[in-house]
């Protein structure tokens, strides 16, 4: 019996679609749906949380996340253009910088920055100004490389014709090339920003108090609080996908809408080449 | 070529001349230009032509810098543009650059290429940039087309806005390093006639080019170039017509006749 390809490739999805269907019923039947939701889906501590997980929680998380995102776009834009310098100071503070903060975890900068600070600067900084610090550190060594890609997705064309026009290289960079890059980089950065919203949550190392909670903490102070098992924790789940998936969503807009997607420009090499014909001995 | 119009637009009034002498320019080991001499006159059409790997772009970019030469002199106008002192910005607001694949900015609109630089660098007013690019935008009969973004038109479409986006600044020398090359065979014309009319009009222009039957009409000299040095050069209708060197002979044999019969 022979089987089309398209017999053959439907075959094969209909296997796959039973085996994902077994799996799923096997886990209905075998999980303790009451022990689940007694310790995970509690109406309860839900309502004794709201409004304030997101009042104070989800808040604060915004704005941690927020601030910096913010600096670390700044610093990372910064030492983007440090690592493509001429001047090889620069590329190389910069390219320690990048290697140092993406290779250690980012829960020792807030440690560092939350009891290092004050200790070495007496600095005392607030839970704002720590977390969002920590997150700028973090995540202008991410930012960086991804700024530094999207600089040099920008073909050398486009600062040729800016210099030959007669504008200063700094103007040069501010109104063409960096405006370019950044159209290429809005979607990764996007992801950047996801990435730093959950690691805001690393602020719990530090402690704060209970006005500068965010969705983590409040989510910890309500496993203590409410003694109703881990619902507080999968309430602030469900409140940072409140802000990630929106995100996620915008990114992916950007992704099919960035102009390397849709006008794809034709660019013809040399088109004075002999109009060869047919008959060539 | 409905859309181009005949006017040559109004006489380009103090077109600057270059004097290149003995220009050296090395990429690593690769010595690329032997030692230059040549000059254009204020008011010449000086076309370059040479095989690929000649050095031609190289040469016509030591002229604006955005190659630094290693050894010899470029003056451009007043401007000596191998003195270690000149102002480099300034020296090209004077000069205009066309390059093969336009290089128009894609995240402007065609009317925004052409007064970017005029208002952020020369500080002119907005009204006085538009005014001026649109002047120049309808010499290359492209005035209805200036909302509209690069991508959206033709290739020669753009390389008119990029000639239009050049002549803003009101240059007095243009260089064109292949401007037709990346072109549709139907649309090199449009460019071509563009070019013609800014050479009536008594710009300068340094032409790199495989259009000889440009070269022939427009051209006050041309230049043969092989192996970063001068082969040959004189009136277009010597060099083009009859070359007396086997160089610049074999050379046009390859691209007036390139199946070789
Ligand atoms: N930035 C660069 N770095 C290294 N080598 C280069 C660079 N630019 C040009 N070259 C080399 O210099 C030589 C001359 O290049 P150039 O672009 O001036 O030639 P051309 O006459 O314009 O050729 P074509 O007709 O292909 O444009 C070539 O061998 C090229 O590979
Ligand atoms: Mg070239």
């Amino acid at each position: 019996m022979a089987l089309s390809n398209r017999d053959r490739a439907r075959l094969s999805l209909g296997i796959q679609a039973a085996i994902f269907a077994g799996i799923v019923v096997v886990l209905i039947i075998i999980i303790d749906w009451t022990a689940v939701q007694r310790s995970f889906f509690n109406l309860e501590p839900v309502m004794a949380m709201f409004p304030e997980v997101i009042t104070v929680g989800l808040w604060n998380t915004v704005r941690y996340t927020f601030f910096g995102f913010l600096f670390g776009l700044i610093g990372g834009t910064v030492l983007a253009l440090m690592r493509i310098a001429s001047f090889p100071v620069y590329r190389w503070f910069a390219t320690l910088y990048i290697e140092f903060f993406r290779g250690i975890p980012a829960i020792l900068v807030f440690i560092a920055l939350g009891f290092g600070a004050s200790l070495a600067f007496g600095l005392n900084l607030s839970t704002l100004q720590t977390a969002s610090t920590a997150l700028a550190i973090v995540g202008a060594a991410y930012i960086a490389e991804t700024i530094r890609a999207g600089l040099q997705a920008v073909p050398k064309g486009q600062m040729e014709a800016a210099r030959a026009l007669g504008m200063p290289a700094w103007r040069a960079m501010l109104t063409i090339q960096i405006p370019q890059a950044f159209r290429i980089v809005l979607p990764p950065l996007t992801n950047e920003a996801i990435l730093l919203t959950k690691d805001s949550s690393l602020i719990f190392v530090v402690g704060m108090a209970g006005s500068a909670a965010e969705l983590t903490k409040m989510g910890r102070d309500g496993i203590t609080m409410y003694q109703a098992g881990m619902t507080p924790l999968v309430v602030a789940g469900v409140c940072y996908l409140l802000i990630t998936v929106p995100l996620s969503i915008l990114a992916r807009r950007m992704e099919e809408r960035s102009p390397t997607n849709s006008s794809r420009r034709r660019h013809k090499k040399k088109a004075t080449a002999s109009p060869v014909s047919s008959g060539v001995a | 070529m409905s859309e181009v119009s005949g006017n040559p637009g109004q006489m380009i009034t103090d077109p600057a001349g270059v004097v290149i002498d003995g220009l050296h320019k090395s990429f690593g080991d690769v010595e690329v230009l032997k030692g230059i001499d040549m000059t254009v006159s204020p008011g010449q059409v000086v076309c370059l032509i040479g095989a690929s790997g000649s050095g031609k772009s190289t040469l016509l970019r030591c002229v604006n810098r955005l190659e630094d030469p290693d050894a010899g002199r470029i003056t451009v106008g007043q401007f000596e543009a191998t003195h270690e002192d000149v102002n480099l910005d300034a020296m090209r607001r004077q000069i205009g650059m066309v390059f093969q694949q336009f290089n128009l900015f894609p995240h402007l609109s065609v009317l925004e290429n052409c007064t970017i630089t005029p208002r952020r660098v020369l500080k002119h007013s907005k009204d006085a940039a538009e005014e001026e690019a649109l002047h120049h935008l309808e010499l290359v009969g492209l005035k209805h087309l200036a909302d509209r973004r690069p991508a959206q038109l033709s290739g020669g479409q753009q390389q008119r806005v990029a000639i239009a986006r050049a002549l803003t600044m009101q240059p007095s020398l243009m260089l064109f390093d292949e401007p037709t090359s990346a072109l549709d065979p139907e649309t090199v014309g449009e460019v071509l006639s563009i070019m013609r009319d800014l050479a009536r009009a008594g710009m300068t222009m340094l032409v790199v080019t495989h259009e000889m039957g440009f070269a022939r009409e427009v051209a006050d000299r041309v230049v043969f170039l092989d192996n970063g040095l001068v082969v040959e050069e004189g009136p277009a209708h010597q060099v083009i017509g009859a070359p007396t060197q086997p160089r610049t002979q074999d050379f046009l044999r390859r691209v007036l006749n390139p199946l070789g019969e």
